[in-house]
């Protein structure tokens, strides 16, 4: 895996992330966004540590 | 550089293959950040590392990890039951962010409460995906999970992370046992999670109850087990992988660390520990000193990296293992522990003077054809002296070799064990039968 393409995936990870915290923003209040918000930016943790956390070290 | 085809071999490739020197610094990166995260968020965690006049800052470089103080289980049995309610001030997250509840087994006292986020469960299920994917899992694997679904972490997380596999997931939750065994052959399972005790304990109901073999009439092929350490047991792992025709591997977690020890299909005689989760430590038992060295014996120390919510943090696990020389053929840069977790520092006690292992005794009589699977060994004071006494059980057929038998596991235990026992032999099936955690082992010493 080229360094390029890891930055490239963590700057998608970065931009779901922003979509998500965005969503719970502009929620109201719907419990229906703001929970399954909250599980995307669980799975985003993940790829953090998959993938972001490693980027620094690589570089 | 991974190449797409060795890619394949590894859930991350990048992680899984990254060169020690890169591992301990993301290690300390890690570190630092989760003892800042405890040390602003729980007054448990502050004042531990106030009275030892130590502020996060402090940690600068890899060795002064050492210097944190270590949380022991009985420190986090005292501060729980207290506000917050039920977790005490260990936690650290708002109650409204904790979604999952599991406690220990409570083996050795008061259960421990854990909570969990949403986070911190897709973690459970992140670590054990590693684990699972070096063990062969693959999304046409359909996976069949015979374990009571309740409080105790158990395989829960192994449920998920076959899920997050792509694998099929089956969950043989309150079937019985002969119910489980039916359900994989209608089903075809192709693999299966469940302590070693209970491996073996469903092949001899297939074969006595139902008159299947699970060798020749299952279609199970791998078996991940957890809770016991049978499978790191040579004899134990044999019985198993012959009872079932299936490869059976090992795996090694607690509720308060998680999932951080796994066998892979290189099978390399010990168990991979998932450095990128979890920095791990093994301490002299005496001193105390950092053993980095293989072939040396020490308590393992060990930290969760990234789990949040009641965060691990140099938890001292007093499970017993060693680093191993050589490197494993499976590419993982991931260390070994050789030959898994011996023992715990609470179990290995002296027995006449001699240093022993409650799993050697298991080693020796699962290696001798014509025992039954069950044993168990009492050890009592007569005056001043040790007294050891060990039960075991011949298989119905084996009762024409009966005295060649005890001869051959006498000689065993006296070359494995450095012991002589009083050997009692039992009725087939009289000895207790467990399905989660066995305690074969019994030393009354203690209680007079």
């Amino acid at each position: 895996m080229s360094p390029t393409k890891l930055k490239k995936m963590d700057t998608r990870i970065k931009k779901i992330k922003k979509a998500a915290l965005e969503l719970k923003e502009f929620s109201g209040g719907i419990q229906a966004v703001d929970q399954n918000a909250s599980r995307i930016l669980a799975s985003v943790k993940m790829l953090e540590i998959n993938i972001s956390d490693i980027l620094d070290l690589r570089s | 550089m991974v190449r797409k085809k060795e890619a394949e071999n590894y859930w991350n490739p990048i992680v899984e293959t990254l060169p020690i020197e890169k591992m301990k610094e993301l290690q300390l990166k890690k570190f630092k950040n989760i003892v800042q995260w405890a040390y602003d968020r729980s007054k448990f965690h502050r004042k531990l590392y106030q009275e030892a006049g130590l502020e996060p800052g402090d940690i600068k470089s890899y060795e002064d990890v050492a210097r944190v103080p270590k949380v022991e289980k009985a420190m986090m049995r005292d501060i729980q039951r207290k506000d917050p309610f039920p977790y005490g001030d260990a936690l650290c997250v708002p109650l409204e962010e904790v979604t999952e509840f599991r406690q220990t087994s409570g083996t050795t006292g008061t259960p421990v409460y854990q909570p969990d986020t949403w986070q911190d469960w897709e973690w459970w299920a992140e670590c054990w995906a590693y684990l699972l994917y070096a063990q062969g899992y693959r999304s046409m694997d359909r996976v069949f999970l015979p374990f009571g679904y309740n409080i105790f972490v158990a395989f829960w997380a192994g449920h998920y992370a076959a899920e997050k596999i792509g694998c099929e997931v089956v969950p043989g939750g309150v079937l019985d046992t002969e119910a489980r065994i039916l359900k994989i052959q209608e089903l075809k399972a192709t693999a299966m999670m469940a302590t070693p005790t209970y491996v073996l304990g469903m092949a001899d109901t297939a074969r006595k109850k139902l008159g299947i073999d699970p060798a020749k009439d299952l279609t199970i092929r791998k078996i991940t087990c957890a809770g016991e350490p049978g499978a790191s047991i040579s004899s134990t792992k044999q019985r198993m992988e012959e009872a079932w025709g299936a490869k059976v591997y090992d795996h090694v977690g607690a509720t308060e660390i998680g999932a951080w020890g796994f066998e892979c299909t290189s099978q390399p005689g010990g168990l991979h520990v998932n450095e990128a989760f979890f920095l791990t430590q093994l301490e002299d038992i005496e001193t105390g000193e950092t053993i980095e060295e293989p072939g040396r014996k020490g308590k393992i120390v060990i930290t969760a990296l990234d789990r949040i919510a009641q965060p691990c943090i140099r938890f001292d696990s007093k499970d017993v293992a060693e680093w191993a020389k050589d490197p494993c053929p499976c590419g993982r840069t991931f260390r070994i522990i050789k030959g898994g977790v011996v023992g715990r520092a609470d179990d290995i006690t002296k027995i006449k003077g001699v240093l022993i292992a409650p799993s050697a005794i298991e080693e020796v009589v699962r290696s001798i054809k014509g025992l039954s699977n069950e044993f168990e060994a009492v050890v009592i004071k007569k005056g001043d002296l040790d007294d050891i006494t060990l039960k075991i059980e011949l298989f119905p057929d084996a009762e024409g070799s009966r005295e060649t038998i005890l001869n051959q596991l006498r000689d065993q235990l006296r070359l494995k064990t450095n012991l002589g026992y009083n050997i009692e032999v039992h009725p087939y099936n009289s000895l207790p039968r467990y399905e989660v955690k066995a305690k074969r082992f019994k030393d009354l010493r203690k209680h007079g």
